[in-house]
């Protein structure tokens, strides 16, 4: 990968360069783009860009974790954990919000989620304390939750995590089950489509 | 820009853009490596669905001079199959992948621990074995990387590491000193004889003879403190996944 201009030393002075970096730290952004998103920022109208400033802004004040299932919602409840039509008994877990929406495009489950924040990966830094597990465990305990269904990614990383939490719920009287395998062993549950993610819902077995 | 075939090890893979993902690889003959996998998170790649941890793969790359080398193809082995419903297993696949990442250099070759990674992962299919293979592994790991202490002469005075008496560890020289060289105001760790001798057999890079070593607690016991201080000491940190392993004699 090319070696990005240093921040400082931008021809267009160090703001310029500043959001060069910003840009540039984004997923899938590479310098160039960078570059090229920065120049459009400059050249657009002042209002337009402006308001993409303000959004970023709006968004980190308003958007938070849904305090019950941990998706994303700018209300007290998110709109899953508020609609009186979901199974309160069931509840799917996944790693990121990302995988919720995945899966409530399918249409067809009708119950609660909720969402870990990651997996257990402690090469990445990432332990069994840094995931939303307490309040998972508060949650079935407390909510007379009947069913669990496990929908981590079907990587070694996801099972992983999927089977800490099995025995993390051991003592507790739930039937936990996980989705079933038509998504490739190794793969992420975000690039299945709308008909595997279904069929992987509908036939869920015993964990 | 020469292309490159290699069996692989996947020790870590993060995700680059949408569809792309790095690779971390331990390979047999170049060592570890890390290479883009453009299209590699995608259901239907030229990879396979093969880029999973601890998976074994057939890989073809360009090496690049500069930056990441590019990673054009991978045919699964084998994945890493923990004994089911056995965490423990699981973590211990981590630890394994996380020391290569931690101790060993990019295109530093190490075909011996290359080999050892394998039999070590595959041991990880049963319970059984797990603690002792974790620290043949480590002494093998600490071997390839000039840190193994040598476990049969003092390393002051040269003489025979015999007797009753216990050895001190000087972890900041990863050697060993006679109990007259350690002195009897030594208070750094100790390593009785049996200790060393288990140490020494585990070490052997050949043979299977460490399947078959019974370790008494005390042995064990030393022997954890030795490999876990001195990758400690060398990484500068308490590996993370060490921290979730559970590991006791048996
Ligand atoms: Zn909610
Ligand atoms: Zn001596």
């Amino acid at each position: 990968m090319p070696k990005p201009v240093e921040p400082a030393h931008h021809p267009y002075g160090p703001k310029v360069g500043a959001l060069v970096e910003r840009l540039a730290s984004l997923p899938g952004i590479g310098g160039k783009t960078a570059e090229r998103l920065a120049q459009h920022l400059l050249d657009c109208p002042k209002t337009e860009a402006l308001a993409f400033a303000r959004a970023i802004t709006d968004v980190r004040a308003a958007v938070h974790p849904c305090p019950e299932c941990f998706n994303l919602t700018e209300n007290d409840l998110c709109d899953i954990c508020r609609d009186p039509r979901r199974e309160k008994h069931l509840v799917c877990i996944v790693e990121q919000p990302r995988d919720l929406l995945s899966l409530e495009a399918t249409g067809i489950f009708p119950g609660l989620y909720h969402v870990l924040g990651g997996r257990i990966s402690p090469l990445n830094g990432v332990g069994p304390d840094d995931l939303n597990l307490d309040a998972l465990v508060k949650r079935v305990r407390d909510r007379g939750i009947q069913e669990v269904v496990m929908a981590t990614n079907p990587n070694l990383e996801g099972d992983g995590t999927a089977l800490y939490i099995t025995n993390l719920l051991a003592e507790q009287p739930v039937k936990i089950t996980r989705l079933a395998r038509g998504i490739a062993t190794g793969s992420v549950l975000e690039f299945a489509n709308r008909e595997m993610l279904a069929d992987a819902l509908r036939g869920r077995q015993a964990f | 820009m020469p292309t490159e075939k290699a069996e692989a090890i996947v020790l870590r893979t993060t995700d680059y853009s949408d569809t792309s993902r790095i690779v971390a690889l331990f390979t047999d003959q170049f060592g570890r490596i890390s290479a883009l996998a453009k299209g590699g998170r995608r259901l239907k790649s030229s990879f396979e669905n093969s880029l999973d941890l601890l998976a074994d793969c057939q890989i073809v790359f360009i090496s690049k001079s500069s930056g990441l080398d590019l990673l054009t193809s991978s045919q699964l082995i084998g994945r890493f199959r923990p004994q089911p419903n056995d965490l423990n297993c699981l973590y211990a696949g981590y630890y394994v992948a996380e020391l290569l990442l931690g101790l060993t250099e990019e295109y530093d070759p190490h075909p011996n621990l290359f080999q050892v990674t394998r039999e070590t992962l595959s041991e990880f299919s049963q319970a059984g074995l797990v603690a002792r293979a974790v620290l043949r592994f480590e002494l093998a790991m600490l071997r390839e990387i000039g840190q193994l202490p040598d476990f049969e002469v003092c390393m002051n005075c040269g003489s025979l590491l015999e007797g009753a008496k216990p050895s001190g560890f000087l972890l900041a020289e990863s050697g060993l000193l006679c109990a007259s060289c350690s002195g009897p105001d030594w208070r750094g760790p100790v390593m009785h004889g049996g200790t060393l001798r288990v140490l020494q057999m585990l070490s052997q890079e050949e043979g299977e003879v460490w399947r078959n070593l019974v370790l008494i607690p005390q042995q064990f016991r030393e022997g954890r403190q030795l490999t876990t201080l001195s990758i400690s000491h060398i990484l500068g940190k308490q590996p993370k996944s060490l921290k979730l392993l559970m590991l006791s004699v048996g």
